[in-house]
């Protein structure tokens, strides 16, 4: 799913999902604003390519969608993260730290 | 659990994609309207905003290039958590080959035998009849209880009045399976079975012809056409599936008869077993047209009806009861009547021993299932360290169960699988050998509503012994068992000496399998006890005498055709035919019978009296023509007296051979020599010449009723059979088949020679419904001891594998391999025992209820008894071994280092 992930390293959207929606219950775009947000606009997730990612999470039973309403009044499917959710995501985050550390590592070797 | 979840998840993306697509167009829709809406309030406008935020939302490749990732992304997501869970679940099967292979095993053995069974039971009970409202058919016999025949066809008056007597019933047919007809032209004169039915026989049992047409009323008018009606099988053979043979002539033992149509395939007639009428007739006649004035006598239809709609078989049996009374009022004869459902009354013998083999095969899965259940249990047990330790490294108590349970679902695929393939070759095995009688068995298949049943029960009992694990990994703390095992040792070192088990750790759950396992054993032992005891009785049935030998005999039938009409036409021929087949080289003697025994043909009764006139109630003979020569071939004892010889073929003088069942009857205490008595109403005084042994020709274990032998061919009964014996052992019979063939055809070569096989081979099928009773349950049996076994064993490695430390300890402190070994042993002999001992009691019961089985093994016959037991102490002993073993392998320093 390289593609859809322009700017964003790769294995990492969902981690960047799962971190979202940690705090808050959110709809597709509001994930993809919030993300824009945290990375002072390092990342831009385009909303159409957060779905693949967004559905994938919840067929994994990572995250949990249900239909509600924005505060503008409009019908949106706001995803909210479950415990087998905050397990994976404790488990990303230390995998995401052992990575950090080992290409640190690396780059320091030179 | 998630799994559930899951797999419920995947199943809607894969097969509910409709609803799939609904939502993510709302769901993209949705993120559009916010992001317009968004763009409008910063000033653009409604066209603008929407464009803008339908390209930020679907990018390049547009709404639908969306929507096929994101099935793509939930469909990979589904299959790689379930794919990697699988190829755990097969990599730890892998690991175990044996404990995988004994589960497969016993989850082949529980469920092939309820596939095999439910498929004979779904054939057999479940199934309705293939006619038309089956539940709507009835049978009703004249029942003439007062001379030992409660269930007996019928005379053509009493047909009558019944058709016009009876309210309930839309409409009454009759049928009587008399005799072989012979077809001449078209090829090699052939015999076929063949039938005399009501015009609306087969309306009644709401049968079509599958070409032409089937019975009218006209065709038994007087002086109709004579017309036939063909079954499928005859019309593919003999006539090459040829339609134009309907309304063709065919010559019916030389007369031109006219064939009015063919029956469909695969039409059978499922009447009751002692009704005497084939399930497989080759053709159909209509009956005479004064069948219903006939003599009320003359006895010999077997009669079916359909009631009108709503009726019931009680409402029926009540309204016809009321037409025997009324008739039986008219004439000062008694008339009764026995109405049954077809339906019912079809499997009215062996209905009760399905019921029985249905849920002792319930029984076996149980059974089975709670041993799979055991061995992962143990298994679990044995890996407590590893499940320690992925606890401790972070794995879930979900992600745990999740695994045990899709390994459970794996293993009960497999079992399923090999399951269904033994229940196969079960049901084929057991259909070789069910006996004709059970005429519906043969449409026993392994077919979807069968499948059906095997996968909901399999995957019902699939889930509980997956879960079963679940106690020991709920049980598992990550600290608990990597510490040291202290409580545990502590615990089994408070067991006493004589194996009772005592303390807390996991010790409630044992003894819970400990009981289970003692209720298998017991259960086995039940069912060896009442297999043991089939097996006797069939043992005993085998080594009856039935009076008459037939280890070297042929036998044959032959259906003399009108052209030997007059007397001394048809006496030249059987004297002829006598005296050629005699002069066979090889032929040790020759005997016509008019009856084979364990024939299918209908039994000839005859009223018997000393004087006449005979009384209406007069008592029944079984009555049978013999010609000079068939008791010397049989090798029939004579009692007194002599057998038939030429003397007898004198009209005037008439004689008579009786058993000794009549001869005590009517002369007790006296010679019946020289004595006589009146056979038949209007017959003269015959003379007694000899008397014989009572010849057991229905049933090798009852003397049903008394035996009168009249000379043929005085007494002209046609079709008649021929036995035919060997001059000595080394000639099988059946080598005589040509030479025999052979004379006949040297005499009369239009005359068809047909049901050529052995005698012994009537004999065997007399033993088949024994047989078979007894081969189920012995199978039955044998799987009961052979899961037992493997419960056993279960539960003593599970014993075994949580006290590894406490072996160590022993060996350390110095306990010898015979006496580690001896600890376990004794613990399996403990519950051989105890199961031993509750199952003597079942089986004292169960074997009370098979006493009708048993003929003259008693129900508490010691020598089973004493099989079965040892039986179960050898096999539990030989499943103790194993775990004996492993505890005898445990070395001190393993059991130390643990520590």
């Amino acid at each position: 799913m390289g593609k859809q992930q322009t700017g964003i390293i790769k294995g990492t959207l969902d981690l960047l999902v799962l971190k979202t929606l940690a705090l808050e219950p959110r709809h597709g775009v509001g994930v993809a604003d919030r993300i824009g947000q945290i990375t002072r606009g390092t990342f831009q997730v385009k909303p159409g390519s957060l779905f693949p990612a967004l559905h994938r999470l919840e067929q994994n039973g990572f995250i949990h969608g249900e239909w509600s309403e924005t505060p503008e009044g409009h019908r949106a499917k706001y995803y909210r993260i479950t415990a087998a959710g905050q397990r994976q995501l404790a488990a990303e985050k230390r995998n995401w730290a052992r990575i950090v550390v080992a290409i640190g590592q690396v780059l320091e070797a030179d | 659990m998630r799994l559930f979840t899951r797999i419920a998840s995947l199943w809607a993306t894969l097969f509910r994609k409709a609803r799939l697509h609904r939502e993510l167009d709302d769901e993209i829709r949705a993120a559009v309207d916010t992001l317009a809406a968004r763009y409008v309030a910063a000033g653009a406008d409604a066209a603008d905003a929407r464009r803008a935020a339908l390209a930020a939302v679907a990018g390049p490749g547009g709404v639908v290039r969306v929507k096929e990732d994101v099935l793509d992304a939930r469909i990979g997501a589904g299959l790689d958590s379930l794919l990697f869970d699988l190829r755990y679940a097969w990599r730890g099967l892998r690991k175990a080959p044996g404990l995988t292979a004994v589960i497969v095993v016993t989850l082949a053995l529980g469920i092939g035998a309820n596939t095999a069974i439910f498929s004979i039971v779904h054939a057999m009970l479940l199934a309705p009849l293939p006619y038309r409202d089956a539940d709507r058919l009835v049978f009703v016999w004249l029942n003439r209880t007062q001379v030992g025949y409660p269930r007996g066809p019928m005379s053509g008056p009493d047909f009558g009045d019944l058709r016009t007597g009876s309210q309930t019933i839309a409409s009454l047919g009759g049928i009587w399976a008399s005799s072989a007809i012979a077809l001449t032209g078209d090829g090699p004169p052939e015999q076929l079975r063949a039938a005399f039915v009501t015009t609306n026989f087969f309306q009644v049992l709401g049968a079509e012809a599958a070409l032409g047409r089937t019975f009218r009323a006209e065709d038994s008018a007087r002086g109709a056409d004579p017309t036939i009606l063909i079954g499928w099988d005859l019309f593919r053979r003999r006539f090459g599936g040829d339609a134009s043979v309907v309304g063709r002539r065919i010559r019916i033992d030389d007369r031109p008869v006219t064939v009015i149509g063919v029956l469909p395939r695969g039409f059978r007639l499922l009447l009751p077993s002692d009704a005497s009428v084939p399930d497989h007739l080759q053709a159909f006649t209509p009956f005479w047209p004064d069948l219903e004035t006939g003599p009320r006598r003359n006895l010999f239809l077997r009669v079916i009806g359909r009631m009108r709609p709503g009726v019931t078989v009680a409402q029926a049996r009540a309204d016809i009861d009321a037409v025997g009374a009324r008739v039986t009022r008219q004439l000062g004869n008694t008339r009764a009547f026995t109405t049954v459902g077809l339906q019912d009354d079809g499997v009215r013998e062996i209905r009760g021993a399905l019921v029985a083999l249905f849920a002792g095969v319930g029984i076996l899965l149980a059974i089975a299932c709670v041993n799979v259940a055991s061995l992962l249990i143990a298994r679990a047990a044995a890996r407590a360290r590893e499940t320690a330790l992925r606890l401790a490294l972070g794995a879930s108590r979900g992600r745990l169960l999740r695994q045990a349970l899709v390994e459970g679902l794996l293993l009960t695929a497999l079992g399923i699988a090999a399951g269904v393939f033994a229940g196969y070759a079960a049901l084929r095995m057991l259909l070789a050998i069910a006996p004709d009688s059970l005429s519906r068995i043969a449409a026993s298949r392994i077919d979807v509503p069968v499948l059906t049943f095997t996968l909901v029960i399999a995957a019902a009992w699939g889930l509980l012994f997956s879960l079963a694990p679940a106690t020991e990994l709920l049980s598992a703390d990550a600290c608990g068992s990597l510490r040291s095992s202290a409580d545990a040792s502590r615990v089994w070192r408070r067991r006493d000496a004589r194996g009772a088990l005592r303390g807390h750790y996991g010790v409630g759950r044992y003894r819970t399998r400990g009981a289970l396992v003692v209720a298998q054993i017991a259960l086995s032992l039940v069912l060896l006890v009442s297999a043991g005891l089939l097996v006797r009785a069939f043992v005993a049935v085998a080594r009856v005498d039935p009076g008459f030998r037939a280890d070297r005999h042929l036998t044959f039938r032959l259906a003399i055709p009108p052209r030997y009409e007059t007397t001394e036409a048809f006496n030249l021929f059987a004297a002829e035919l006598q005296r050629r087949l005699a002069a066979i080289p090889g032929v040790g003697g020759v005997g016509a019978f008019s009856h084979l025994p364990y024939d299918d043909l209908p039994n000839w009764g005859l009223p018997y009296s000393l004087d006449a006139p005979i009384a209406p109630d007069a008592p029944m003979a079984d009555s049978r023509a013999i010609s000079a020569g068939l008791f010397e071939t049989l090798g029939v004892r004579l009692v007194e007296g002599r057998f038939f010889d030429a003397r007898d073929a004198d009209p005037r003088n008439p004689v008579v051979i009786v058993d000794d069942m009549l001869a005590r009857e009517l002369w007790p205490g006296r010679s019946a020599l020289g004595q006589r008595l009146v056979l038949n109403v209007g017959s003269k005084n015959v003379r007694v010449v000899g008397v014989v042994r009572h010849l057991k020709l229905r049933s090798l274990v009852d003397n049903l009723s008394p035996q009168v032998f009249v000379p043929w061919p005085i007494a002209q009964r046609n079709p008649i059979a021929y036995v035919v014996r060997t001059a000595d052992q080394a000639i099988a019979p059946s080598a005589l088949a040509p030479a025999v063939a052979a004379a006949v055809a040297s005499l009369d070569p239009r005359l068809p020679v047909y049901d050529v096989r052995p005698l012994a081979a009537y004999v065997e099928s007399a033993r088949s419904t024994r047989r078979f009773t007894m081969v189920l349950a012995a199978a039955f049996a044998s799987c009961a001891l052979l899961l037992t076994c493997v419960g056993v064993y279960g539960v003593l490695a599970y014993g075994v594998a949580h006290r590894r430390r406490e072996f160590g300890v022993r060996r350390a402190l110095g306990a010898t391999t015979r006496q580690v070994m001896a600890h376990v042993l004794r613990e399996g002999i403990a519950f051989a025992v105890a199961g031993c001992a509750a199952g003597l009691a079942g089986a004292v019961v169960a074997s009370r209820l098979l006493q009708s089985q048993l003929y003259v093994v008693h129900p508490r016959d010691p020598i089973t008894y004493a099989i079965a037991v040892g039986a179960i102490l050898v096999g539990g002993a030989v499943a103790c071994g194993i775990p004996a073993y492993r505890a005898t392998r445990v070395s001190p320093m393993d059991a130390l280092r643990t520590e």
